[in-house]
């Protein structure tokens, strides 16, 4: 379902296309998220988040940058659109304000 | 790293295949810098190998569905618009819709009416709970010099099959061959009544008979309606019609006038419908019954036709294994006692088989039984002509709509330049066509409606649309989508592949060119209709031929007054007083007629004192009074007749040609032969056809008798309806209270072969109905393209081209596609009409002129038809197509 949810890994690709900028492509995003987190991400789970952001309307995109190395194919270059910018966000201010509200006993390590 | 090392060209052209337009090279390129970069470090065979991988793993929704071009896409609203441009292109070009939808109404009307008439045939003796367990057993003789299936059986087989047998738990026997005693034809009437009524539905039947077939009962107990002697079970509407608002049971009917042998009504059965035994009215029941002393225990003959059933779970086939030992310790036992020859045969090549009594109406046609059964064949042919008239309309839809396809090439190439997907526009035509479809079904449903009357006299059926059936609405639904979808198919692909640039600038691929499918469809039309035609020549030729054959006794001007043996002892006297009217030159006394209906039997003869010796000749024998050669006009070609004022003559024998030969005479006059007794021939009388021109003259002997059913009557006047009111006068005077009631000879004759005559008249119907589809068709064709060449015609005409010559070139293409059809149509015609005239033994040889006959007719039809607007296209002033360049 479209809706304005963002889940765990559509946040995760957001934030690296903002990373990357002006270069924010399938491959790309692919090589930032494994070096970042650490783990084995496919291509094609890479791919079909951007399609989904893409409806959602959080990111857009266009064609440009083939090389040779692509077979002479172009590049979809993502960028963040201003409601992706929002949502980001409102994410970040949510996390925020729910880790204020974490009982500082808790970071202390004290038994419940 | 190397750059030319390639990934596996089918995986990204698998690739490429799948994927939406949005990603394909987003994806793939990223997919390629991925498999560069993976054969640096692990080597191309893995890389290719994760490639596939890839490939496969983008398999997802989200890559092979098209983006929607608008988010807003309105399929309502397109729709609409759809169905607003067909209803305008059916309001602008009246004629060639009417032509589309004519045509295809009309066949889907004679496709309904097929359809529910095979429906009906197949839907004959499946109702039964224990179906599956119901057999007729048959008798087989696969001698090869004489091989044959008959349904009779002697008396006694019924108990023997239930006594002898585990696997069967019930058996019963029928008679329904008319003239068997009262089976058939008789007068009718409840003993408290005075007029006896002419009932013609009579049978035999055994109780268990009644329990298998599960007869559904109106009143009495099925469990008993037979059980009693002398009981009779009478169907739903003849109980209306003897004892309104009544329970008959129990009442006391008389049969034949004969008060002696009184009948009880055992109970009133349904109408027998959809059964091997519809339109059976009275079943008299066989218990206690013996038509002579001994002849219940006797295996001598055979006139009874069993019907079992087995057990659940009975393997058949090995049942009928079993059943061989009927064969040989009753049937060939009682021949060898009987001293008769050939027993050997009999057991090398005789056996007994089972039937399912749900094969019995379609599957009985090498079995010789005296049920008014059907074929599958003629189901089979009824089915390929409905496929056949549906395909034609289907062509004419086809024809017409790639024909016409410039008017909307325009329109396609527009819709193209703003956007239009060649997608959306194959769904606008198949739109269209499936609005046609519809239009038709709705058409063709009124119109088969209409015709139903029509049709269920033409085949002899009682049919009604099965309206209130859940499936009969959503079946005719997907009908008209499959109709519309099969005939819009290559038309909306045809007109969908304009390419926009071309048809804009005005350059037509096709259009109006003669393409090859379209001749070919106007071929396979013609074709069609001309097999048909022949068809209907063939038969209604082999129809002339039956009715003015030759054939050994003259039917013209013969009266049959049914139901003499009534009269008794005053029998002699009506014939006297008939034949003081001047009009009436011979009177005969017989039950025995050469028409279906009549009285018939089975007898082995022998020359004198040989029947232990040789092989019997069957022939039949028949009781007839001494004028009876006379009234049916036949000729003696050796010998005399015999005569009532000689005593011996009551041994004496009159047989036929064939019979003669048979039994091996050379000189047959004053020979003796014998069956049960001893007789002399006196005459040979030449070979007459007392059975149907579909098979050979068998042996027939005629003996001296004064009783019989029919009073025949040979008249000669030319006023036949005053001669019919003097013999009705001399009737009524001896039996006030029962109706006269005659047949003519030779309309009886005329009636054996109604089903050639119905064969004929469908032949005929079809026929009709494929030219006219056909014909439409081509009316379209021609008029549309006297439309597209009209400027090259008014050009041809001020360059001084005659009238004739733009005829030629109009018509002569059409004309030369006919004449394609024409070729074609001859050996299939031919094959088909020899096969079905292998069924007489007597038929007509197909004639060239035939074929010239249908060839003309058809080449005449068609060139009319595009005559029509081709003439109107030659006659038309030039100046008045011209003016507007």
């Amino acid at each position: 379902m479209k809706g304005s949810h963002l889940g765990e890994f559509e946040e995760l690709v957001l934030l690296t296309v903002a990373i990357l900028y002006d270069d924010a492509y399938g491959l790309s995003i692919l090589d930032k998220l494994e070096k970042q987190t650490d783990r084995k991400i496919m291509i094609s789970s890479v791919h079909k988040t951007l399609v989904r952001l893409e409806d959602k309307g959080y990111l857009k995109s266009h064609m440009g940058g083939a090389t040779t190395r692509r077979g002479g194919r172009e590049k979809r270059l993502y960028q963040l659109t201003q409601a992706g910018i929002v949502v980001l966000n409102k994410v970040k201010e949510l996390r925020n304000s729910m880790w204020k509200q974490v009982p500082k006993i808790i970071w202390q390590g004290g038994g419940i | 790293m190397k750059s030319n090392h390639r990934p596996p060209e089918w995986a990204v052209r698998f690739f490429e295949w799948y994927c939406n337009r949005h990603l394909t090279d987003a994806v793939l390129g990223d997919l390629l810098e991925l498999y560069a970069r993976r054969c640096a470090v692990i080597g191309r065979r893995r890389a290719n190998w994760l490639f596939v991988f890839n490939v496969v793993l983008f398999l997802q929704p989200f890559a092979f569905k098209k983006k929607p071009i608008s988010p807003h896409t309105n399929y309502i609203a397109m729709f609409r618009n759809f169905t607003k441009i067909t209803w305008r292109n059916i309001l602008k070009y009246k004629m060639y819709s009417a032509i589309k939808i004519g045509g295809f109404s009309l066949s889907i009307a004679i496709c309904l009416l097929i359809t529910l008439f095979v429906r009906d045939e197949l839907s004959i003796d499946q109702h039964y709970e224990n179906g599956e367990l119901l057999y007729r057993v048959i008798y087989k003789s696969d001698d090869p010099a004489d091989s044959w299936k008959g349904t009779s059986f002697p008396a006694p087989i019924a108990a023997v099959l239930k006594e002898n047998f585990a696997d069967i738990e019930q058996s019963g026997r029928l008679i329904a061959f008319d003239g068997w005693f009262r089976a058939g034809g008789n007068l009718f009437r409840p003993a408290d009544q005075v007029t006896n009524v002419f009932e013609e539905r009579f049978a035999y039947a055994d109780q268990e008979f009644i329990e298998m077939l599960e007869i559904p009962m109106v009143y009495g107990k099925r469990a008993h309606a037979l059980s009693e002697p002398g009981s009779i079970l009478i169907s739903r509407r003849k109980a209306e019609k003897y004892f309104p608002n009544q329970n008959p049971v129990g009442k006391v009917v008389i049969i034949n006038d004969n008060e002696s042998e009184p009948f009880v009504v055992g109970g009133v059965m349904e109408n027998l419908r959809n059964t091997h035994i519809e339109g059976i009215d009275f079943l008299i029941t066989l218990s206690g019954v013996e038509f002579w002393n001994g002849e219940q225990t006797s295996w001598c003959c055979w006139n009874y036709s069993p019907y079992i059933k087995v057990r659940p779970g009975t393997d058949p086939d090995a049942l009928e294994e079993q059943l061989l030992s009927v064969r040989d310790n009753y049937i060939i036992d009682y021949g060898e006692k009987q001293g008769r020859q050939g027993a050997d045969k009999a057991r090398k090549y005789h056996s007994l088989v089972l039937q399912p009594v749900g094969d019995i109406h379609l599957r009985s046609k090498d079995i010789s039984d005296f049920l008014e059964v059907s074929d599958i064949q003629i189901v089979w042919f009824f089915i390929a002509i409905a496929a056949f008239i549906m395909l034609l309309a289907c062509v004419n839809f086809i024809n017409l709509s790639t024909a016409k396809s410039a008017n909307r090439a325009k329109e396609v190439g527009l819709r193209k330049v703003v956007g239009s997907h060649r997608g959306s526009l194959i769904q606008q035509f198949l739109t269209e066509s499936v609005i046609f479809s519809t239009i038709s079904v709705l058409l063709g449903v009124l119109l088969a409606a209409m015709a139903m009357p029509y049709f269920n006299a033409v085949a002899g059926k009682d049919l009604a649309f099965p309206i209130t059936e859940w499936w009969f609405i959503p079946t005719l639904v997907l009908f008209a989508l499959g109709i519309g979808l099969l005939s819009g198919l290559y038309p909306s692909f045809y007109l969908s592949a304009f390419k926009p640039i071309s048809v804009l600038k005005g350059r037509l691929a096709g259009g109006s060119k003669n393409s090859f499918l379209r001749s070919g469809l106007v071929v396979f039309q013609f074709t069609t209709s001309t097999v048909l035609i022949v068809g209907a020549f063939v038969v209604h030729q082999q129809m002339q031929f039956i009715l003015n054959k030759k054939l050994g006794f003259n039917k013209d001007q013969v009266i049959m007054l049914h139901g003499a043996n009534t009269l008794g002892d005053k029998l002699p006297v009506l014939k006297e007083e008939l034949l003081n009217l001047s009009q009436v030159k011979h009177a005969a006394v017989s039950s025995y007629l050469p028409v279906k209906g009549t009285k018939r039997n089975g007898n082995m003869f022998w020359k004198d004192g040989r029947d232990k010796i040789d092989v019997g000749v069957s022939a039949q024998i028949w009781r007839v009074d001494p004028d009876y050669i006379d009234v049916m006009g036949m000729k003696l070609v050796e010998g005399r007749n015999f005569s009532d004022d000689i005593a011996s003559d009551s041994a004496a024998i009159v047989i036929n040609q064939t019979m003669a030969k048979e039994l091996g005479l050379e000189n047959p006059v004053g020979e003796w032969i014998m069956n049960f007794g001893r007789w002399v021939v006196v005459g040979v009388v030449e070979d007459f056809h007392f059975e149907t021109l579909k098979g050979k003259i068998e042996g027939l002997a005629m003996v001296r008798s004064g009783n019989g059913s029919i009073l025949s009557v040979k008249v000669d006047t030319g006023d036949m309806a005053n001669t019919l009111s003097s013999i009705t006068g001399v009737w009524d005077r001896f039996k006030p209270n029962q109706p006269i009631r005659y047949t003519f000879l030779d309309e009886s004759y005329a009636r054996m072969y109604a089903d050639v005559r119905r064969t004929g008249d469908l032949f005929s119907a079809f026929a009709v109905f494929g030219i006219v589809v056909a014909c439409l068709g081509l009316f379209g064709l021609s008029a549309f393209m006297v439309e597209q060449r009209a400027r090259e015609i008014s050009i041809r005409k001020v360059l001084g081209a005659s009238v004739r010559i733009i005829l030629q070139l109009l018509t002569l293409n059409f004309l030369r596609l006919v004449t394609v059809s024409l070729v074609l149509a001859v050996p299939i015609g031919w094959y088909i009409m020899d096969f079905w005239l292998r069924d007489f033994e007597y038929q007509i040889p197909i004639t060239w002129n035939v074929f010239v006959i249908a060839g003309f007719l058809v080449v005449l039809i068609a060139a009319l038809t595009v005559g029509f607007e081709s003439v109107k296209a030659a006659l038309i002033n030039p100046a008045n197509k011209l003016r507007s360049e």
